[in-house]
C-alpha cells in the first residue's frame, strides 16, 4: 500500500476527538488506495488525476460506513435532523417540560427574600438594576414563530446557541435573555448590548420551567476579555422568584 | 500582477505571513468561540468555505489582477470600505489548506506558487488599506485600525450631530444599529461579515470616534437578497459614532472592538451617517443636512430592515440544510469578492458557486464532524498536521504547535512539488437563481452595466493627480492649491467644511462644531 506524506509525520498523530480521527482516516485511507492504484507520481495525481479517485460518492460511503454501526451525530441546524432522522440523534428541542440541567450550576434553599439560586452566567453588560421577568425556552423555529405572534411584557428568553439568526426576527421583543452556549462576545451578546437587553451568556442552569419568575443579577460585573483570556470566573446569579 | 519567484527570500517571507496569520488566527477564534445556531450548521459550512476558497482564490485573485493590482484594489477599498479582509483571505485559504493536508489529499509542498501568490497578493492589498498607519494588520498596529485619511475624518468629525442618551435622535441611531446589526447576522447566514468596524480616532481628550460599516444590504451579489434587498435603500452603509469617556481598547482584524469602560448607550454623543461603494467620491453623506433629517431616516430604515430581517428569516428557516450550507460557504467565500467589483470583473459563476473541487467533499459536512473539525483546526490546533516539535512553544498557548503549515524550504533544493491547484473548472449551487441585478450608489444595473461602470470609474483621490498625496505630503503642503482640491473632493457634500481648504487642525473642527 502507498505511504502517504502525512503517515511519515514525527510529532503529529492523531486528532484529538474520535469522530475527527475516523473520518480523516477514512479520507487518508481512501487517498492511499487511489494513489495506488494510480500508480504514478504525486505531482501527476494531485490536482490533475485524483477526480478521478476521490469523488463525491467516495466520501458518501465513508458516512454510510459509520452510519452503519449505529453511529448517530449530533445535530446543530434543525434541517439536519429534519432532513435525515436517521443519521442524527433525537433531539429534546419540542419537549414542553425541558428544563437546563446544568451539572455545574450552583443552586441553593430558598433565602428569607423568596430568592432560589437557580444557575449562574457571564454578564454582557451591568445594569443599573437587576431583572425581573418570566422564563419563555425558544429553542426552535417554531417557537419563534409563536413568538411573532406576540411576546408578553418582560419575557424572559431562554436559548441554547450563542448565534444571533435564531431569534433575529423576535429578539427585541425579549426583556431578557439568558443564552446556554458562548460567551460575553459572541453575536446574541453583541446583539443583546445593541438592543440594551439584559443578558446573562454561558449560563449553568437547574429545574427552571417555562413560566419560572426570575430575577437575573445583571448589575454584576460584565465579564470581559482580560476575564476570559485569564480564565476568571466572573458570574452574575440567576434566582427564582417565590412569593410565598 | 507581480512574477512570483520561488527563492529562498520569497519562502521566508511567504512563511512568516503565514505565521502571522497562524498566531492571529489562534487568538481570535480562542476569544470569540464557535457560533452556533439553530437555522444554519455553522462550523459545517465554514469548513465548506475554506475549501472553496483553496481552490478558487488563487484564480480569482488573478483574475482581480489582471485588471487592477491589489495595492491599487486597496486604495479604492480604503476609500469605500469593505467587509473584513484581513483575516479572511489568507486564513479561509490557509485553513482549507490544512484541512487537506490532514486528509491526506494534499501535500505541504502542493499549489506552492499558489500559496505563495494569495498571501503576497493579501501582502500588498493589506500594506494598502492600511497605508495611513503603516502596519499589515490591525494585530500589527496593536489591535487598532486607523484606514481612514484625514479628509474623510474631519468631514465626519466635523458633521455628526450630537446627541445624548434619551434624546430622539439618539434613540433613532441606537435602534438603526440593533436592527441593521440583527439584520446583517441573518444576511450573513450568522457571520459577522456584514459588519467592519475601524478606528478608534482621536476626536477630543475625551472623545473617540470609531466607524461602523454595514455592507450588502440590499439585492447586490447573494440571491437570497434578491427580493426583501429590493426594499432596503442603500447597499452599503456606515455610521460614524463619537464616543465620550470610553476608549476603544482593542479593534480586531475581524471588525470587532472592545471598550474601557465597556460601551453603553450613554457614551455614544455624536452621530453621523453614510453611503459609499465603488462608485462613489469616498463616503457620501446620507440625511446629514439637518438632525432631523438623520433621525427621520435613521428610523426609515430601522422598520425597512425589521421588515426585511422577518422576510429572510422565514426564507432562510424553511430552507434545505444544502441551501443552507451553500449560502454559508458562499458568505464566507464571498469575503474578497467585493474586491472583483472594484476591479470591474465580479461573475456570478466565480463567486457565488462551490467548486466542484470542494464539492466532493459535502458528505462529510455534517453537523457533528463540522463542531468537532473545525474546533481542533482553528481552536485546539490540535489537529496532526499543526503538530511540532516538542521544545516548540506556540504564542498564546504554549503548546508545541502551528496552526498553520509553512511552505518546507526543501522544495528549494530537491524536494518534489506542484505549483497550482489549477483552473476553475464549473462549480454548483443549490440555491434559487440569482437575479441580474445590482443595486449601487448609481442606481440598480444588470451585471454587465454594473462591472463596465466598475471599469470605467477612478475616485478622484485615486486619480493620477492624487493617488500619492498622502499624509505626509499633506502634513508639510497643506496650505498649497493642490492640498485644497484633494480636501475639497470630500468636502464637496459636506454640510460644515465645504471650501474649507487644508488647513484646518482637529482642534479647529471641534471649535467649530461646538459655534
Amino acid at each position: 500500500m502507498s505511504k502517504l506524506y502525512c503517515d511519515n509525520d514525527k510529532y503529529g498523530y492523531q486528532c484529538d476527538f474520535p469522530i475527527s480521527e475516523a473520518y480523516n482516516s477514512a479520507v487518508k485511507d481512501l487517498v492511499r488506495r487511489s494513489y495506488e492504484k494510480f500508480g504514478g507520481k504525486w505531482q501527476d495525481f494531485v490536482f490533475k488525476n485524483e477526480f478521478d479517485f476521490v469523488k463525491k460518492e467516495n466520501m458518501l460511503e465513508i458516512e454510510s460506513n459509520l452510519l452503519d454501526f449505529g453511529y448517530k451525530f449530533e445535530p446543530s441546524a434543525m434541517s439536519s435532523s429534519r432532513e435525515r432522522p436517521n443519521a442524527y440523534k433525537a433531539s429534546d428541542l419540542y419537549d414542553e417540560d425541558f428544563s437546563f440541567e446544568h451539572e455545574e450550576a450552583p443552586t441553593s434553599r430558598v433565602d428569607k427574600n423568596g430568592l432560589e439560586l437557580c444557575g449562574v452566567g457571564d454578564n454582557v453588560v451591568s445594569h443599573d438594576s437587576n431583572f425581573r421577568g418570566t422564563a419563555l425556552y425558544v429553542r426552535t423555529i417554531d417557537k419563534v414563530l409563536e413568538c411573532l405572534e406576540g411576546v408578553a411584557e418582560r419575557t424572559i428568553a431562554i436559548v441554547d446557541d450563542s448565534g444571533g439568526t435564531l431569534t433575529a426576527p423576535v429578539l427585541q421583543y425579549f426583556s431578557g435573555v439568558l443564552c446556554a452556549g458562548g460567551t460575553a462576545r459572541s453575536h446574541l451578546a453583541i446583539l443583546t448590548r445593541e438592543y440594551n437587553i439584559p443578558c446573562l451568556m454561558n449560563v449553568k442552569l437547574k429545574g427552571i420551567k417555562d413560566g419560572d419568575q426570575l430575577e437575573l443579577e445583571v448589575t454584576a460585573q460584565s465579564k470581559t476579555a482580560e476575564d476570559y483570556d485569564a480564565g476568571r470566573d466572573v458570574t452574575a446569579n440567576v434566582w427564582r422568584l417565590h412569593s410565598d | 500582477m507581480k512574477d512570483i519567484k520561488i527563492d529562498y527570500a520569497q519562502l521566508l517571507e511567504t512563511n512568516n505571513l503565514i505565521q502571522q496569520n497562524a498566531d492571529e488566527t489562534y487568538w481570535l477564534c480562542a476569544t470569540r468561540t464557535v457560533q452556533e445556531s439553530k437555522i444554519f450548521p455553522v462550523s459545517a459550512y465554514i469548513l465548506f468555505s475554506y475549501l472553496n476558497c483553496f481552490y478558487r482564490f488563487p484564480e480569482l485573485l488573478k483574475k482581480i489582477e489582471a485588471v487592477m493590482p491589489a495595492e491599487d484594489v486597496g486604495d479604492r477599498a480604503r476609500i469605500q470600505g469593505l467587509k473584513i479582509v484581513a483575516w479572511t483571505i489568507p486564513c479561509f485559504y490557509l485553513l482549507g489548506r490544512e484541512a487537506l493536508i490532514n486528509w491526506g489529499v494534499i501535500k505541504p509542498t502542493d499549489a506552492i506558487e499558489d500559496v505563495i501568490y494569495v498571501m503576497d497578493f493579501w501582502k500588498r492589498f493589506q500594506l494598502s488599506w492600511h497605508r495611513n498607519n503603516g502596519n499589515i494588520t490591525n494585530k500589527q498596529a496593536g489591535h487598532r485600525a486607523q484606514i481612514l485619511p484625514e479628509y474623510t475624518l474631519q468631514v465626519m468629525h466635523a458633521d455628526a450631530f450630537e446627541c445624548k442618551s434619551g434624546d430622539s435622535l439618539h434613540a433613532a441611531a441606537q435602534a438603526f444599529m440593533a436592527a441593521v446589526a440583527q439584520y446583517g447576522f441573518l444576511v450573513s447566514c450568522e457571520s459577522r461579515l456584514t459588519i467592519h468596524n475601524h478606528g478608534p480616532y482621536k476626536i477630543s481628550d475625551n472623545r473617540e470616534m470609531i466607524v461602523r460599516d454595514f455592507r450588502e444590504l440590499a439585492q447586490y451579489d447573494f440571491p437570497w437578497l434578491d427580493t426583501v434587498g429590493k426594499e432596503i435603500p442603500f447597499n452599503n452603509l456606515s455610521v460614524a459614532l463619537i464616543l465620550e469617556d470610553c476608549h476603544i481598547s482593542l479593534l480586531d482584524d475581524w471588525g470587532s472592538f472592545e471598550s474601557e469602560p465597556e460601551m453603553r448607550a450613554e457614551h455614544i454623543v455624536g452621530v453621523g451617517l453614510y453611503t459609499s461603494d465603488n462608485l462613489t467620491e469616498g463616503r457620501v453623506p446620507v440625511a446629514m443636512d439637518s438632525r432631523e433629517s438623520l433621525e427621520n431616516m435613521f428610523n426609515e430604515l430601522t422598520e425597512k430592515l425589521k421588515v426585511a430581517t422577518n422576510d429572510l428569516w422565514k426564507e432562510m428557516a424553511g430552507w434545505t440544510r444544502d441551501q443552507q450550507l451553500d449560502a454559508g460557504a458562499l458568505v464566507y467565500f464571498g469575503c474578497a469578492k467585493e474586491l472583483a467589483h472594484i476591479a470591474g470583473v465580479y461573475e456570478m459563476e466565480d463567486w457565488m458557486m462551490i467548486d466542484n473541487r470542494a464539492e466532493r467533499f459535502r458528505p462529510l459536512l455534517n453537523d457533528e464532524y463540522g463542531n468537532l473539525f473545525l474546533g481542533e483546526l482553528v481552536g485546539f490546533i490540535s489537529c496532526p498536521s499543526q503538530q511540532m516539535n516538542k521544545y516548540t512553544m506556540m504564542q498564546h498557548t504554549d503548546q508545541p504547535a502551528r496552526a498553520l503549515s509553512y511552505i518546507p524550504y526543501s522544495v528549494l533544493k530537491d524536494e518534489p512539488f506542484t505549483r497550482t491547484v489549477g483552473a476553475i473548472k464549473g462549480g454548483v449551487t443549490s440555491l434559487s437563481a440569482k437575479e441580474d441585478l445590482y443595486r449601487t450608489s448609481e442606481g440598480t444595473f444588470p451585471l454587465k452595466e454594473y462591472n463596465a461602470l466598475s471599469k470605467n470609474f477612478t475616485p478622484k483621490v485615486c486619480s493620477d493627480e492624487f493617488r500619492f498625496l498622502c499624509a505626509d505630503w499633506i502634513k508639510y503642503h497643506h496650505y498649497t492649491p493642490k492640498a485644497n482640491a484633494l480636501f475639497s473632493i470630500e468636502q464637496e457634500l459636506s454640510r460644515n467644511l465645504k471650501g474649507k481648504g487644508a488647513s484646518l487642525t482637529r482642534d479647529e473642527i471641534e471649535g467649530l462644531r461646538k459655534k
